[in-house]
This record gives C-alpha cells, sequence and structure tokens, in this order.
C-alpha cells in the first residue's frame, strides 16, 4: 500500500477481512462505528478509529444481503438468503439480538429505516412489510403484486414508502397503509430506486438501459437513455448549504450501469432536461457510489480494484486500491470524513480525510 | 454471449420438462453423482429436492418485459436477481442448474442469458436439457409448453422408454427429430444418463460446430402434421453479405416470435472466416469464427426451429442471398 500522498484526498486508516464477497456495509449516525456482511452470512460491527471488531454473527452458509442501522443508531437489522430479518439492539454496551423475523422461501435482500422513526421496510418476495422497533410489531404488509420488490425508498421526509419492480413504482402513504399506492408506470422492470434528499425527485433505474427521473407530483417523467445496461444503482448529491438557501448547486444524481458512470445535472431550462456526464475510467463492473455528504465529490467502486474519487463529480482526484478481485461495496460515514468499502475477497477497508486534528464525531 | 472468457463464467444448464416427465429424478441424479463438481440449483418447487450440502435456491417464476410486451424481450426477473445474488459466492459451485416448472415457457430463461448484462457477464449457457415421457407426451401434443421445451432443447431425454413399445418408440424418436433437428436425443429409463452428455455440453459456444442429425438430413419427407418443426438448409458457394444480413433482419423482425431457435454456420463472400450465429426469438448472435480450411468445403449450413417454418419460404429465400453467379454457366 502506497503511503498517502499530500495531495490526496483520504488514507487508509486500517484494512481487514472477513471470510467472504462483503455485501453490504452501514454507518451508524455519529460515525464512531459502521457494520458490514457478507456472503458467508457474516455481521460484524467495526469500530472506525481503531477497526475492533465485535462479530454479531458468524458465517453460516447462507448470504446476509442487506444490513441498515436505524436514524437514532440504536439498532441494527440485517436480512439475506435465510429468508430471516434479525434486528439488534446497540444503545450501550453489548449488542443484543432483539428479534428474528423468519420468512420461509424469500431471499431478503432490501430494507431500509425510516428517516426518523425506528421503522423499517422490507423485501419479502411480492411483499413489503414494515416493521416498527417501538412496539415491536409488523405495522403493514404491502402488496406489491406485479413482481417481487426490486428496490424500496423511503421518502426524506418519512411520508411515503417507495417501492419499484416489474413495470411500475408504487408509493404508499404512511398515515394510511391500507390506502391504494400512487403508481408510476416504467416500459420495464425498475431495480433501484431514489428519492433525492430534498424530496422533489424521485428517480428509477431500469433493466431497459434508461433511467426515468419524476418531479413529484408530475406524473409525467424525463427519460436518460444510452446506457451500456441495465442501471443498477443511482444515489443523489445532497446540498451544501441548508435547502432554504437559493443559491446551492443544483443536486446531481449518479447512475451506474456496466463499467460506467453516469453524472445527471438539470439544466435550467426544462426544455433541454438533464445533461450527462460521463465518468469514464473503471475497467470492471461498477458496483456501487456514493457522494460525500454535503458535497459534489463522488466515490465509485468497482470489480476493477479501484474506488475513484471523482471531484465535482466531474474530475478524477484519487484512487483508492486494495482489493485486487474487486471492491463489492462502499458508504461514507454521515460527517463525510471516512470511507468504509469492501472487497469481493472480504475485505473491509476504512480510509479517512488526510487532514491532521480531524477525528470522528 | 460471444466473448465471454469461458473459464471465469460459471456454466448454466436449464432443465425443462413437462409435469411427470422425470426433471426432479433427473435433477437428484445430477445432484448425487460423483461428477467432483460443486454444483447450486434454482428450483421452482421446492421441497422435492433435498440434498444436504447443496446449494437450492428456491425460485418464482417471474416473467419481465423489457419493452412492450414483445414476447422476444422477455427475460425471468427472478432468475437475474437469484443469479446476481448467487455470483457473490462464484467460487463456491461450478456449475448452476435451474429446473423450470413443468408449464414454463423455456424461451424467458434462455433470453435471460443473452438480454441481461450481468448475468452475461457471470455465466454462460450450457445447455437446455428436457426430459420428455415418452408414454404420455402423446396426451400433451395440444400443449404449447410441452412442444416448446421440446423445440428449444439441446438435449432431449426420452424417459421412461420402459413404458412403451419399440415401434412407438420410433415414431415418438421420429417426430422429436422433425420438432428439432439439432437436439441430441438419448432414449433413457428413470432419467440414467452420462453425466457428459448433461453437463459441459457448450451448445450455446458459437465455437462449437454446429450438428445436425445426418438422417434429417437424408430424409427425403419430413413429418410436417405439426406447426412446430425444423428446416435444415446446406449448400455450398457464397453469400452476399449484404442480402443475408436484409433477409436476417427481415425475418428477425417479421417472424422473431415464430423462430424459437436458429444456427448456422455461413460462407460469405471475400470472406476468409467462417461466419457462425444463433439466435432465440428475435435475439441474434453472430460474429466470424475461424478461417476456412484450405481442403475444406465451403458450405453453408443452417437450422432453423419454429412454428409456421413453411410459410416463411425460408430455402428459396436464402438461395436468394447467394452472390449472383456470372452468365455464362
Amino acid at each position: 500500500m502506497p503511503k498517502a500522498k499530500p495531495q490526496d484526498l483520504l488514507k487508509l486508516l486500517w484494512h481487514q477481512t472477513l471470510s467472504d464477497y462483503v455485501t453490504a456495509i452501514s454507518w451508524s449516525p455519529d460515525g464512531a462505528w459502521f457494520a458490514a456482511s457478507s456472503a458467508a452470512g457474516e455481521v460484524a460491527l467495526y469500530a472506525a478509529k481503531t477497526g475492533e471488531i465485535t462479530v454479531l454473527q458468524e458465517a453460516q452458509g447462507e448470504s446476509v444481503d442487506a444490513l441498515a442501522v436505524s436514524c437514532d443508531g440504536a439498532f441494527l437489522a440485517a436480512g439475506g438468503q435465510a429468508g430471516m430479518v434479525w434486528i439488534w439492539q446497540l444503545g450501550g454496551g453489548t449488542p443484543t439480538l432483539v428479534t428474528t423475523l423468519p420468512h420461509a422461501r424469500a431471499w431478503i435482500d432490501r430494507l431500509q429505516w425510516h428517516p426518523q422513526h425506528p421503522e423499517l421496510a422490507f423485501s419479502l418476495g411480492r411483499y413489503a412489510q414494515v416493521w416498527d422497533a417501538t412496539t415491536q410489531s409488523i405495522v403493514t404488509t404491502l402488496n406489491f403484486e406485479s413482481s417481487s420488490v426490486l428496490d424500496l425508498a423511503w421518502h426524506p421526509q418519512g411520508d411515503r414508502l417507495s417501492i419499484s419492480g416489474n413495470q411500475s413504482i408504487k408509493t404508499w402513504r404512511r398515515r394510511d397503509w391500507d390506502d391504494d399506492p400512487i403508481v408510476r408506470e416504467i416500459g420495464g422492470a425498475s431495480g433501484a430506486i431514489a428519492w433525492s434528499p430534498d424530496g422533489t425527485h424521485l428517480a428509477s433505474g431500469n433493466n431497459d438501459h434508461s433511467v426515468l427521473v419524476w418531479e413529484d407530483p408530475n406524473p409525467h417523467p424525463w427519460r436518460m437513455q444510452g446506457f451500456p445496461g441495465k442501471v443498477r444503482q443511482l444515489t443523489w448529491s445532497m446540498p451544501k448549504t441548508t435547502p432554504k438557501a437559493t443559491t446551492t448547486a443544483k443536486p446531481r444524481l449518479a447512475s451506474i450501469s456496466g463499467e460506467g458512470v453516469v453524472v445527471w445535472t438539470k439544466d435550467r431550462d426544462p426544455s433541454i432536461g438533464w445533461n450527462a456526464q460521463v465518468l469514464d475510467m473503471h475497467q470492471g463492473v461498477t458496483r456501487a457510489i456514493a457522494f460525500q455528504p454535503h458535497s459534489l465529490l463522488l466515490a465509485s467502486a468497482a470489480e476493477d480494484g479501484w474506488i475513484c474519487l471523482w471531484h465535482k463529480a466531474s474530475h478524477l482526484a484519487q484512487i483508492l486500491q486494495g482489493a485486487p478481485a474487486g471492491f463489492s461495496c462502499l458508504a461514507w460515514n454521515s460527517q463525510g470524513h471516512a470511507i468504509a468499502a469492501g472487497g469481493s475477497r472480504g475485505e473491509v477497508f476504512l480510509w479517512t480525510e488526510n487532514t491532521k486534528g480531524k477525528g470522528f464525531g | 454471449m460471444v466473448d465471454n472468457d469461458i473459464y471465469n463464467t460459471v456454466p448454466v444448464t436449464v432443465l425443462t420438462g413437462y409435469l411427470g416427465a422425470g426433471k426432479t429424478t433427473l435433477l437428484n441424479r445430477i445432484l448425487t453423482h460423483e461428477h467432483g463438481k460443486k454444483i447450486a440449483v434454482i428450483v421452482n418447487e421446492f421441497g422435492e429436492v433435498g440434498i444436504d450440502n447443496q446449494l437450492v435456491v428456491d425460485a418464482d417464476e417471474e416473467v419481465f418485459e423489457m419493452n412492450n410486451g414483445c414476447i422476444c424481450c422477455t427475460v425471468r426477473g427472478d432468475l437475474i436477481r437469484i443469479i446476481g445474488n448467487l455470483m457473490k459466492r462464484r467460487d463456491k459451485f461450478d456449475h448452476l442448474v435451474i429446473e423450470t416448472t413443468g408449464l414454463a415457457d423455456p424461451a424467458p430463461v434462455i433470453q435471460t442469458f443473452f438480454v441481461d448484462d450481468e448475468v452475461q457477464l457471470q455465466t454462460r449457457l450450457d445447455a437446455v436439457v428436457t426430459v420428455v415421457d415418452a408414454r404420455h407426451i402423446w396426451q400433451h401434443w395440444e400443449a404449447d409448453e410441452a412442444v416448446e421445451q421440446i423445440a428449444f432443447a439441446d438435449v432431449i431425454l426420452l424417459n421412461k422408454i420402459d413404458l412403451v413399445t419399440a415401434a412407438e418408440l420410433e415414431e415418438l424418436e421420429q417426430r422429436i427429430r422433425g420438432m428439432n433437428a439439432i437436439a441430441k436425443i438419448y432414449r433413457t429409463r428413470d432419467a440414467q444418463i452420462e453425466m457428459d452428455a448433461l453437463l459441459g455440453v457448450n451448445a450455446f459456444d458459437l465455437n462449437h460446430a454446429l450438428q445436425i442429425d445426418p438422417e434429417f438430413l437424408n430424409e427425403t419427407a419430413h413429418e410436417h402434421d405439426a406447426t412446430v418443426g425444423s428446416i435444415a438448409l446446406v449448400e455450398a458457394g457464397e453469400l452476399d453479405g449484404e442480402k443475408l444480413n436484409a433477409w436476417l433482419r427481415e425475418i428477425l423482425r417479421d417472424q422473431g416470435p415464430n423462430i424459437f431457435r436458429m444456427k448456422g454456420i455461413l460462407n460469405i463472400a471475400g470472406e476468409d472466416n467462417r461466419f457462425v450465429f444463433q439466435g432465440v426469438h428475435m435475439l441474434f448472435d453472430g460474429r466470424q469464427d475461424r478461417p476456412w480450411k484450405p481442403d475444406e468445403t465451403r458450405r453453408n449450413e443452417l437450422v432453423f426451429i419454429g412454428r409456421n417454418l413453411e410459410q416463411m419460404d425460408l430455402a428459396r429465400r436464402f438461395r436468394a442471398c447467394f452472390v449472383a453467379v456470372p452468365s455464362g454457366d
């Protein structure tokens, strides 16, 4: 591992390994620790400063594919091939497994906590469920119907839950789960959805090599095409300043497809729509992208064994290496000071800002 | 599927067959056989297969349309999702077997391996294996699924041969050969078959020679009582690349739904290399192959398997693609 150069943005703090492909990483809200899971079924917590590991679950043969820490940092949820959702309580001392929600015949690969409440939404075949940690009970079971649930996303205000799959995205209102969902039609199947942080736009990455973006509540989306393959992940940049400021930079929408990373910016002229910038560097399938919170610094991880850091989501600032068989996932802490990343051979890395005197939290 | 590094992709066998044909028996044979391969299985009817230490995943048949209802652009969404998850553990298995339900349409399963970029990068279709109940298939000729499973196959097991007479078996084999001129046909009892005939067949590898059953070619008349059949065209001569392209484009566009599979080796005028291709419905995969050998007869061979092929005038249209022979011959 080469030593960090002064101009580097990030430097490697530590490096550890799990026994198989790292499937997911999720940070605590204070940035003090993160959780990682593997295709062998491991779930572990890592202290950001030291890399000290707390194993919550050993390898058990069936993969854990989704992980999420609740907004208050009190709960960690995991789901996977075993058809099980595990929930650990983390506040104070030893983490304890508070509940398991078993679901035979379903491979649970999508879960997300509500942005303000300890409510967990997770996929369950053609259904999604919402589980409330306060009452320890299922709040609702939503029938997506047209196919398995391929992705789900809470609206940033927490009043809606959007679920995507074949032919449509359906959005249910939290205040009345039994009410009919709002349906947004898609030509193909939507495998990735993301609400913009200000809640005004919903983006969908589709298997017909397209991205659709709706400006709420307009039912007619913009359609972006020309991707080399299906669009597998989308992420929005967060505004730099308070949402009230009118001078903030336009939000960027980053997308990955095949080896490519494409960043979209909404033009001031609505008749032009969205402008694309292709970030062309990776030589393997891109596996994950994430904006540094409150900045336009974009990180992209790929099977070529590189994490590229893109200054202003446009030009290459630094390449992080260390997973020769490829990176599988990455996540910034919410302070934006560190990136945790996983590799396809179980590598777990932590890079931190290359600035003296900056700590965690 | 063309440029895959064969050593980096996991071969996939698709196992089809009408209800009760013996699919599960065959699957259990594959799983228990000492072939030294670690096999992952995607099944649609969970519970029938239960072998320790084998990776068995349950799937729900979910057909996704890519483009407004065109049958040629349908894929199996459940398979894409499961294969994506399974491939994170690609070193944990050497071969993937997908068992379809007896009523499944094989086309979306096959098309998944041509259409989805991620699946294409990580796996390669090895062969479609269809198990046929030699006795009861006669009751199922009216079922599209039963017929299409045979028409799409690379390997066909005529199973339960102990329940039919030699004459019945011969008649059945003739009929199946008329439907599918490229499949290898094996007669079995209790789905007993050599593993080499099932796994590692490379039927979708364009490097693999097209094999038309010589008997199919020799027969002067085929029974074309059924609407699903095969047509093989074998002719020497040089093809006009542009004419050929225009014709292939036209039949894919107009007849794609009726063409289940096609395969061919072609001699294009001005080219030193063979041109090889295959198609599934409207999906087409073709490229330059090895150079023709100096002592090799430059012969064009094409096979079409589909519905109502007679109405497509394939032989005449194909001959019209030959380079015009200068007058005076």
